[in-house]
């Protein structure tokens, strides 16, 4: 497994700016290892903390080093043609995973998009029915990711969890809220473009 | 032929056989209006692989007696309904060869039942069994010489509902370059001094075909070496005010009566008909396509530090989003994007978090700083403060509401929902 500052580094790289919550549930740290592993970072120049929102981010050192370390890790674990096929996989998915999320955002009645309010409980059902089979696909997929770095096996765990949220009712944890399924998904997807060294 | 049918004004076969985009070229072939020749391999054959696992027997001879003639062709998919993107389009294909023609099809087929295909059907409630046409038609190339081109058209705005051509006009590229976004197209209104006889030849497409539909229409063009064709045609399909605007004009025009004009409207059109809007008469800098409505106005911020630095609303502005511009996001007052679609990361967003944005503009050169306002209705973007309005409509809704009300007999104060919902109860009962 990578060791842990890494994981806080590459997280902060996924995610962008991030306070140590979301950088907890990203990585699957408590709050406190987080905090430690950052300041130990800080030290070293590679992140830097922002005192009037609480927040931290990478400086141009610590991107570098980003690079450097996820790239190493990549070749000499031999992943890279692994990782390749799976963000191909992902790929594939991706337009889906939009489609759904708009879908859980948006409806048509009447052939008119409106808001989805969420008073209908059927099309709620519908939606959340195919985002299940959606999440099977996308399972396999993290599933070949995490056989190859095992740091990919926490996206499969944290898009389950976001799923199962939202199916207790947190409506928000699909696509709107900064724990969502998409906003988890995104960082998948900028994870997979970082370690690959392909530019948006 | 069992499998295949030439495209011409003779063919009398319903959508559901031929799929909504071939039905709609028969229609063109009737209307007189110029088509490149084409032939459909129907739904029922696409039916039959879906069943069996492989293309029907028989299907090979047909194609090769279908395909005498052509040359280089496009292989478009066309279900029944519409279901926009989902399929695959071959284009530019040579067609040397029978098992050419017989591969494209069965790479159209198949496209039916990629898993996003079948979780658009179970969204929008179309059956896993209808299947898709195949359209084969003759490529026509907007990028053949300097009077060649390509482009969309609306024969009403469909951004106000008025009766103008609207549209996007490409000078010397393929049509799918329109389509994608790839490339900056111009105003539609640019055809006019560039080709005169391409652009009175639209005009009246475009009047043949509303006439036809007794709607306002959407059209797909090319033309090559200053020689216009038509692609595609479908009813305009508006939202909000636009709405309003055409089912009551055409009910003035006489086109259609008030009955069917009522009935067009549907009261979700109402939900949307007071947002605020860009006055219709401001000078647009670029337009994209909008993502979540409402009008927002700020200085251009190129990064989300700079959003989350500068004083005052900000637009945020970046080629797409991901992960790393979520304060940014969270920190402008309305979002534009130069790539991305109405399923974006953008666009879901700003949804997500109720902001007016507007995504797909292209590459637009914007300085740090500058004062914009963007529409995230019509996709607009416009220099400066515009004036703003909160319906384009309000004459248009007003003469609408008071035909619903004598249709219903009820002329007692209630909400417009309540109003036009009393007389689709009487026109439906």
């Amino acid at each position: 497994m990578s060791a842990p500052d890494l994981l806080v580094l590459h997280a902060l790289r996924c995610v962008g700016t991030a306070g140590l919550t979301r950088l907890a549930a990203t990585t699957g740290f408590e709050e406190p290892d987080v905090e430690s592993e950052l300041i130990d970072l800080a030290v070293a120049g590679l992140v830097t903390r922002n005192a009037d929102f609480g927040v931290w981010s990478l400086t141009e050192a610590g991107k570098a080093e980003d690079v450097k370390r996820i790239t190493d890790e990549l070749e000499s674990a031999a992943a890279r043609p692994a990782v390749t096929a799976a963000f191909d996989g992902f790929l594939v998915l991706n337009p889906e995973l939009l489609d759904l999320c708009t879908a859980w955002q948006l409806r048509s009645v009447d052939g008119v998009m409106i808001a989805n309010d969420h008073r209908d409980p059927s099309y709620d059902a519908r939606v959340l029915n195919r985002f299940a089979d959606f999440h099977r696909r996308a399972a396999v997929v993290c599933a070949e990711l995490s056989v190859a770095l095992r740091r990919f096996g926490r996206y499969r765990v944290r898009l389950a969890e976001a799923l199962d949220r939202t199916k207790s009712g947190e409506l928000a944890e699909l696509a709107d809220s900064t724990s969502s399924y998409h906003a988890i998904w995104a960082e998948l997807h900028e994870d997979l473009l970082a370690t690959l060294g392909i530019p948006r | 032929m069992k499998w295949i049918r030439q495209l011409s004004a003779d063919v009398d076969e319903s959508a559901d056989l031929l799929g909504g985009k071939a039905h709609g070229l028969v229609a063109l072939h009737r209307l007189g209006l110029p088509v490149p020749a084409a032939f459909v391999v129907t739904t029922e054959t696409c039916r039959a692989y879906l069943r069996d696992g492989r293309l029907p027997d028989g299907l090979d001879e047909e194609l090769a007696a279908a395909v005498a003639g052509f040359d280089v062709v496009s292989v478009r998919s066309g279900a029944p309904v519409s279901m926009p993107g989902m399929m695959n389009t071959i284009l530019n294909l040579e067609l040397t060869s029978v098992a050419a023609a017989l591969s494209a099809v069965e790479t159209v087929f198949s496209s039916w039942n990629t898993p996003r295909a079948q979780t658009y059907r179970e969204l929008h409630d179309i059956p896993h069994d209808l299947g898709t046409a195949a359209i084969v038609q003759r490529m026509v190339f907007g990028d053949r010489d300097e009077h060649s081109g390509t482009g969309v058209a609306f024969s009403r705005d469909p951004n106000t509902g008025a009766h103008v051509p609207f549209g996007d006009v490409l000078f010397g590229h393929q049509g799918d370059d329109v389509v994608s976004g790839r490339s900056q197209t111009l105003p539609l209104s640019a055809l006019a001094e560039r080709e005169p006889a391409v652009w009175s030849g639209l005009l009246d497409a475009l009047s043949r075909v509303e006439a036809h539909y007794r709607d306002a229409c959407y059209v797909e063009f090319t033309y090559e070496s200053g020689e216009l064709w038509l692609l595609q045609v479908r009813p305009g399909k508006f939202g909000g005010a636009a709405a309003i605007r055409v089912a009551t004009d055409l009910a003035d025009e006489g086109v259609i009566d008030r009955r069917e004009a009522l009935l067009r409207v549907s009261p979700h059109h109402l939900q949307h008909v007071r947002t605020p809007r860009i006055a219709p008469d401001e000078n647009v800098l670029a337009r994209g396509l909008g993502a979540c409505p409402g009008v927002a106005t700020g200085r251009v911020a190129t990064t989300s530090e700079a959003a989350v630095r500068m004083n005052g609303p900000v637009i945020l502005v970046r080629p797409e989003t991901s992960p790393h511009d979520m304060r940014g996001l969270a920190a402008a007052t309305g979002i534009l994007t130069a790539r991305g679609g109405p399923a974006s990361h953008a666009a879901v967003v700003a949804r997500a978090m109720g902001k007016p944005a507007v995504v797909g503009v292209g590459e637009l050169v914007l300085s740090e700083g500058t004062l914009v306002t963007i529409d995230g209705t019509s996709g607009e973007v416009v220099l400066g403060e515009p004036r703003i309005v909160t319906t384009t409509a309000d004459a248009h809704l007003q003469r609408l509401l008071s035909w619903a009300d004598d249709v219903s007999g009820d002329h007692s104060e209630r909400d417009e929902a309540q109003r036009l919902t009393a007389a689709h109860a009487v026109l439906r009962r």
